[in-house]
């Protein structure tokens, strides 16, 4: 098989591939990230390069127009090298740096923020202590085995029944006590019911003690660095899940994993390549040793949770929808590969099922639903929007597929809240003009998810669109105009964008909005009807993921995506998966309470439910077709 | 005993159809349906004011393929639609069902002027109210419809459908015109109200539209419009104005095309009499379907007409 | 009113324990409340909080069944007023009447004639279920005899249609083991009826004039020890039966009234109208008749009539379902396109009416997938390469669309690679939603 060298613009980074290889595979190989929703199959025509120099082959399909092709375009998924070439990755096919706000702490505590517990009468017990022990030295009268004595030694500062600790502490163990003079420093970490001894050193070294608190998503991972003793986040990092290059969305990632060979074990090693170069990064940051980094503790959805610890997720998607684990007791971080003390813990926020995991256990962590005698309810919006609903008493979840349209795929300029993202937008003058909000003050390369749900609002409200979403005919304003693939409107003029092109807005892209919106709505109406309570009985309503963090709430509830509830009963609560995480982190009773809640939500299954389809048809419409729900818009 | 009467809201919507001289047309007659505060016939708990009207289906062309049966009701008069409305009349037709399949691009092709010709014919024979089908087809529909509506301004007629990809064309000809709408959804209860808030949206009163849910035959489909019909009523008499509208059942088309109500004897010697089965299949149907709330049922063949009119005597009585 | 999951949950221990198979308390109760489990499957469940969920979730209206061994059907035990609310559970019997008047050969034909009064549809059978043999003779003996001739030759549930106690006894010397439906006890005779029905554990029917009568009659053979009763209201007119009807309905469900908690029975009689006592039975069917009984006997009348009542007792919860395997729109050819959708009837009829209105003759396969829709049962599994390449060969495709060429929904556009390898046909993605389907057909299948 030939083999040829492909170079990517604007890196420089060159790989060698063969001829077998597309220009996708060729750009992972040489980890060089290129946007792709389907993965690789020819579908969703996001992979967009030019090729600079040199040929290739590229395979038929109908998803560049003739003018682009004739510009160099070419789809990376479907082209092969056929002689060394240069290949440019334009600029709105590219990851741009991180998103802004991924995580709303990571800007607030920029590194020094102090976890306030008390908040949430949560006792500060770290899932690892460090204790300084001063021995008293054996004798003839008092004759107890190094290890006895050290147990005792720790009873009088600890209540724990049982202790264990591995044979290699054992082996180091009578050096060290007579190495510091019988003051030591012990890590225990907790392990279901027992506690491990998990290091022992010379002196007192107690005031090491770090943690990491993570939030796998789908889409983003963020680390949190904490001092465990000072519950302090000393440092923050943040970045995409390099597995999307694998698929954008679960399903597609959960297929990859079964049908590829060797695709399960690429999954584990993306995710944890991201897990542990963002542990570098902030203990670089922070000046800490990987050494004293002993614990890290793991928030995400039930998916990502099976590619983290490399388990067999096949069984996820098919019915009965049974995962290998929801609760995965603590093991050692280097079994999976995470690189922190050799003995380190790792933990997983335990799920609820197939659909609703960690991150969503974690979540009623944070927002505290579980814990108040008023109704609340947990929205959590991202490629499936996950909802819960409950009190003190009791609590209801369920998972409904919203696509990934309100990350930015599936729409033709869609993209995720990065540089150059509209991130809200105004129309006026009945559509001729349009105002709108770019991140970062720059030229506009697309348009995110909170512009999106501003656009939907803002269309209908000056009548471009009508309640079923469809376009006016063209010449209702002149941003309104007919291609060959039908209507579409322009929101801004090629001039004023960062790419060169109109960016526009079609019928297909609002429909996938639409129907997200609709999935994310009727999955919500579902479960409160499930207990026979109705929206008007919430007292209390948070939303949560990246995406709440920009959300416009009276677009939100003006497209019907939220419950038409008054503006003060909602709360923006942003990473709730990732503060509880810290919460149960900092606090063995937090952590507790994660299994108390994972146990008591009960799941309701979206797609063996009936009225599921009903509620969803109903949804699709602008804001409902019951409009007598939404009082407050229409 | 203790009382088991429902308290209904809301009455469904009252609706008048044709107009006399005094009104501005020509018919001899009106036919009002709606209006009723509880399901079918419970007068015990509520008013039932105005019984189904019955309309029969007409064509503007000969039609193909129409059994026996109904070859023998119509056979001599269905290439002159003059004289298949005086028919249908004859046969006790309170409306007549105008059903402009010749315009359609496959069956005819005819123009918005040979439409609006027919319809002219057709109020000139009979004096009762008329409906008005389009062929369903979205752009032929969107050019005759307006020329029909205008044909027949004044006389206050019933023009379908508005769907809910198309609606804007003919609801604008309905108000220009003073007739009332036909708002269709595919047995979709949420998009029955979908078409009706689209249409009202575009200044048409709610008041004069009706309802049609798609029909499906007896043994095939029927328990879908039946709950869909009585789903929608139920919530239109418990408040939901955009459900509390009359509804039209089309149950002579639906019936005629299934085996069951025009198979012949050859073919199913255990079934019996195709002349009693054809008919009685419909009727049946729309008995079955008039317990669901239906207000106009299109019906076509004369012996199930008047069968399912000796059941609404009897329920009247 | 029936008791709501969280009623039944503050009930429950709490304890999440899973020993009733349901992972949490909150989730057996909403299975309680749907009458998918039972409490006593909660093992740590107080004998009060049993007691009270017994009274709640005793059935509003009394199952009765009538006949015996293969010939036997249930009625009754119906929990709502709409179908769409739920369903309506057990089918209401259509019993044909036989005269004790006719002689033994005529009744001997009108048995035969019962008997062949039985239909396929949609591949169910559905069959007269009873006859109701008519005491018009008022002879005890005819009557046993007519009886003796309609047991042997119909098997099917029989009513016995008399008011004198000594033709009821007459009768049941020939057919009690059937377990026939007494018709009736009335005020005056339903000392004799009741006893009659205990000693034989027969069920029987009340017949009075009005509710209130029949309240008072109801309770009355309950306390003779009859538990199985039917009613008939006797009403004069079809305005007055369906306000009986109705209202009997409500008592049971709405104010959980024991006395009026039975299915109710109505008789139409011809007269000389063919026709019209077919249209009060359809009408009676969907409005809450647990048995109606008439003289029609054709089967012009009574295939109608039946299928009225599969359509109105089929469970609007479960997803309808499409045949699996090709379907032909239109007459097509060889070079006719081949596509491909799931069974859950409405996807199958939106890509069949787009098809249709394409006026392009087209094959399209339907794939079982246990009734959901294209992205459903994709995502479950249920609609891959695999599911898909074996439908094709199943019910080879090759026959229908020599071309080898197929078209899959635009949804799952990631599967035609994978498709294509392993059907070796050439896989077309086709538009994302059906309305697209037209004109792509149009466009590149209009010849």
């Amino acid at each position: 098989m030939a083999q040829y060298k492909v170079t990517f613009l604007p890196e420089g980074k060159a790989v060698i591939a063969t001829s077998e290889d597309t220009l996708l595979d060729a750009a992972r190989l040489a980890g060089v990230y290129v946007s792709s929703l389907c993965g690789g199959d020819m579908i969703c025509g996001k992979c967009r390069v030019v090729v600079k120099e040199g040929q290739v082959f590229e395979e038929q399909h109908m998803l560049l127009s003739r003018e682009e092709v004739r510009s160099g375009y070419a789809l990376a998924c479907a082209s092969h090298p056929r002689s060394d070439v240069v290949v440019e990755i334009p600029i709105e096919s590219r990851m741009e740096g991180k998103q802004i706000v991924v995580d709303e702490d990571a800007q607030r505590f920029s590194g020094l923020a102090k976890v306030d517990l008390a908040k949430y009468e949560f006792e500060h017990a770290p899932l690892i202590e460090k204790i300084y022990l001063e021995i008293p030295p054996p004798s003839l009268e008092d004759s107890l085995s190094d290890l006895s004595r050290l147990f005792r030694a720790i009873r009088t500062h600890v209540d724990v029944p049982i202790m264990q600790t591995g044979l290699k502490n054992i082996r180091r163990l009578p050096q060290i006590l007579r190495r510091g003079d019988w003051n030591i420093t012990c890590t225990l970490g907790q392990r279901g019911g027992t506690v491990e001894v998990i290091e022992i050193e010379e002196g007192d070294t107690s005031n090491r003690n770090y943690g990491v608190a993570i939030d796998v998503g789908t889409t983003t991972v963020v680390v949190h660095l904490i001092d465990l003793k000072a519950s302090r986040i000393l440092a923050t990092d943040a970045t995409y899940n390099s597995q999307i290059t694998f698929g954008e969305d679960v399903i597609t990632r959960l297929i990859y994993a079964k049908e590829e060979v060797g695709g399960r074990e690429r999954l584990h090693e993306a995710i944890i390549g991201n897990i542990n170069m963002m542990i570098n990064n902030t203990t670089a940051a922070a000046g800490v040793n990987l050494q004293h980094v002993t614990c890290a503790l793991c928030a995400g959805n039930t998916t990502m949770m099976h590619f983290l610890l490399d388990l067999d997720s096949s069984n996820i998607r098919r019915e009965p929808y049974i995962p290998a684990a929801t609760n995965v007791p603590p093991v050692r971080a280097v079994e999976v590969g995470i690189q922190i003390n050799p003995r380190g813990l790792l933990y997983g926020v335990p799920g609820v099922s197939s659909y609703v995991g960690g991150d969503i256990t974690s979540g009623v962590l944070a927002s505290g639903i579980y814990r108040a005698p008023e109704l609340s309810m947990l929205i959590d919006v991202g490629t499936n929007g996950e909802i819960v609903i409950g009190n003190n008493e009791w609590l209801v979840c369920c998972s409904a597929s919203a696509g990934p349209a309100f990350e930015g795929g599936e729409v033709k300029f869609g993209m995720r809240a990065t540089h150059g993202a509209i991130e809200r937008v105004k129309v006026l003058e009945g559509g001729e003009l349009v105002e709108t909000v770019v991140i970062a003050n720059e030229k506009p390369r697309g348009i995110c998810g909170s512009g999106l749900i501003d656009i939907i609002s803002e269309l209908r409200h000056v009548g471009v669109i009508d309640r079923t979403a469809k376009f006016a005919e063209p010449g209702y304003c002149s941003r309104l105009r007919r291609t060959d693939d039908g209507i579409e409107f322009v929101l801004a003029y090629a001039d004023d964008t960062a790419i060169g092109r109109d960016i526009v807005l079609t019928q297909p892209d609002i429909d996938n909005l639409i129907r997200s919106k609709a999935a994310v709505f009727a999955g919500a109406s579902v479960l409160i009807k499930s207990v026979n309570l109705r929206f008007s009985d919430l007292e209390r309503v948070y939303i949560a993921g990246g995406f709440g963090n920009y959300l416009d709430l009276h677009g939100a509830i003006a497209i019907g995506l939220l419950p038409d509830v008054p503006l003060e009963k909602v709360k923006f609560i942003g990473n709730s998966s990732l503060n509880g995480a810290k919460l149960a982190i900092l606090s063995r009773e937090a952590s507790l309470e994660l299994e108390n809640i994972a146990q008591k939500m009960t799941y309701i299954d979206l797609s063996s439910n009936l009225k599921f389809m009903e509620e969803y048809s109903s949804a699709m419409f602008l804001p409902h077709t019951n409009l007598e729900l939404f009082p407050s818009v229409t | 005993m203790e009382s088991v009467v429902e308290k209904w809201t809301t009455k469904v919507n009252t609706i008048t159809l044709g107009a006399t001289k005094q009104m501005g047309g020509t018919r001899e007659k009106t036919v009002t349906v709606g209006g009723s505060s509880t399901l079918p016939y419970l007068n015990f708990e509520g008013a039932w004011p105005n019984p189904p009207a019955i309309a029969i289906e007409m064509w503007d062309r000969e039609p193909d393929g129409w059994p026996e049966p109904l070859a023998d009701a119509y056979a001599d008069v269905w290439k002159d639609p003059a004289k298949w409305a005086k028919r249908a009349v004859e046969y006790g037709a309170e409306m007549l069902c105008v059903t402009l399949k010749g315009t359609h691009p496959d069956f005819g092709n005819r123009s918005p002027d040979e439409a609006a010709g027919v319809v002219k014919d057709v109020l000139k024979a009979v004096g009762v109210p008329l409906i008005i089908w389009g062929s369903g087809d979205f752009n032929k529909d969107n050019d005759v419809m307006p020329r029909v509506s205008e044909a027949a301004k004044g006389e206050n007629c019933l023009l379908g459908t508005a769907v809910e990809k198309n609606y804007k064309t003919l609801t604008a000809s309905c108000l220009a015109d003073g007739h009332k709408i036909i708002g269709e959804s595919p047995l979709d209860i949420n998009i029955a109200k979908q078409v009706n808030i689209l249409i009202s949206e575009m200044g048409f009163k709610l008041e004069d539209i009706v309802i049609f849910p798609a029909t499906g035959a007896l043994g095939y489909g029927m328990e879908y419009s039946y709950s869909i019909m009585e789903r929608g009523r139920t919530a239109g008499l418990s408040g939901d104005r955009m459900l509390a509208q009359p509804v039209i059942c089309t149950v002579g088309q639906e019936s005629w095309r299934v085996k069951e109500a025009r198979g012949s004897e050859k073919d199913f010697p255990t079934w019996g009499d195709l002349k009693k089965r054809g008919p009685l299949w419909e009727a049946t149907c729309a008995a079955t379907l008039m317990q669901a709330g239906g207000e106009i049922v299109v019906m076509r063949h004369p012996d199930a007409v008047k069968s399912f009119k000796s059941l609404l005597r009897e329920f009247t009585a | 009113m029936a008791l709501t999951g969280l009623d039944i949950y503050k009930l429950l221990p709490k304890t999440n324990c899973g020993e009733c198979k349901s992972p949490t308390c909150l989730a057996f109760a909403m299975r309680v409340a749907q009458k998918q489990a039972s409490i006593d499957q909660c093992p740590h469940v107080s004998a009060e909080s049993k007691e009270k969920l017994g009274a709640a979730s005793a059935p509003p209206i009394q199952l009765v069944t009538i006949g015996a061994g293969d010939f036997k059907i249930a009625i009754g035990n119906e929990t709502v007023l709409f179908r769409h609310e739920e369903t309506f559970h057990h089918p209401a019997g259509i019993a044909v009447t036989v005269s004790d008047k006719l002689s033994e050969a005529e009744i001997g034909a009108r048995a035969d004639k019962i008997v062949h009064l039985i239909f396929e549809r949609v591949g169910m059978k559905i069959a007269v279920d009873m006859a109701c043999i008519m005491n018009d003779s008022g002879d005890p003996a005819k009557f046993a005899a007519a009886v003796k001739i309609v047991a042997q030759k119909a098997p099917v549930a029989l009513i016995l249609a008399s008011d004198n106690p000594d033709s009821l006894k007459a009768a049941l010397e020939v057919c009690a083991d059937r377990r026939p439906l007494l018709c009736g006890a009335n005020a005056s005779n339903y000392q004799a009826v009741a006893a009659l029905a205990k000693e034989k554990n027969c069920p029987v029917v009340a017949r009075a004039k009005g509710l209130e009568a029949l309240t008072d009659l109801t309770q009355k053979i309950t306390a003779a020890g009859v538990k199985e009763i039917v009613l008939e209201s006797g009403a004069e007119g079809v305005r007055q039966t369906l306000e009986d009807l109705t209202k009997a309905r409500r008592y049971a469900l709405r104010k959980s009234f024991r006395p009026l908690g039975y299915p109710m029975l109505t008789c139409m009689m011809g007269d000389g109208d063919s026709f019209l006592p077919v249209l009060k039975a359809a009408a009676y069917i969907a409005k809450y008749a647990g048995i109606v009984v008439t003289d029609a006997i054709e089967p012009w009348q009574l295939m109608p009539l039946l299928t009225v009542r599969q359509n109105i007792y089929t469970d609007p919860r479960k997803p309808l379902q499409v045949e699996p395997g090709v379907h032909k729109i239109g007459e097509p050819g060889s070079k006719a396109p081949l596509l491909i959708t799931t069974n859950f009837s409405l996807t199958y009829y939106t890509v069949e009416g787009e098809v249709e209105g394409s006026k392009v003759a087209s094959n399209i396969l339907v794939v079982d997938t246990e009734g959901t829709s294209v992205l459903t049962a994709w995502a479950a599994e249920k609609f891959t390469t695999d599911q898909i390449a074996a439908a094709m060969n199943k019910y080879e495709v090759e026959a229908v669309a020599s071309h080898k060429k197929v078209i899959i929904p635009g949804l799952i556009a990631v599967e035609s690679g994978k498709l294509q390898e392993e059907s070796g046909w050439e896989v077309i993605v086709g538009p994302k939603e059906a309305s697209g389907i037209p004109s792509y057909l149009k466009a590149n299948w209009g010849g």
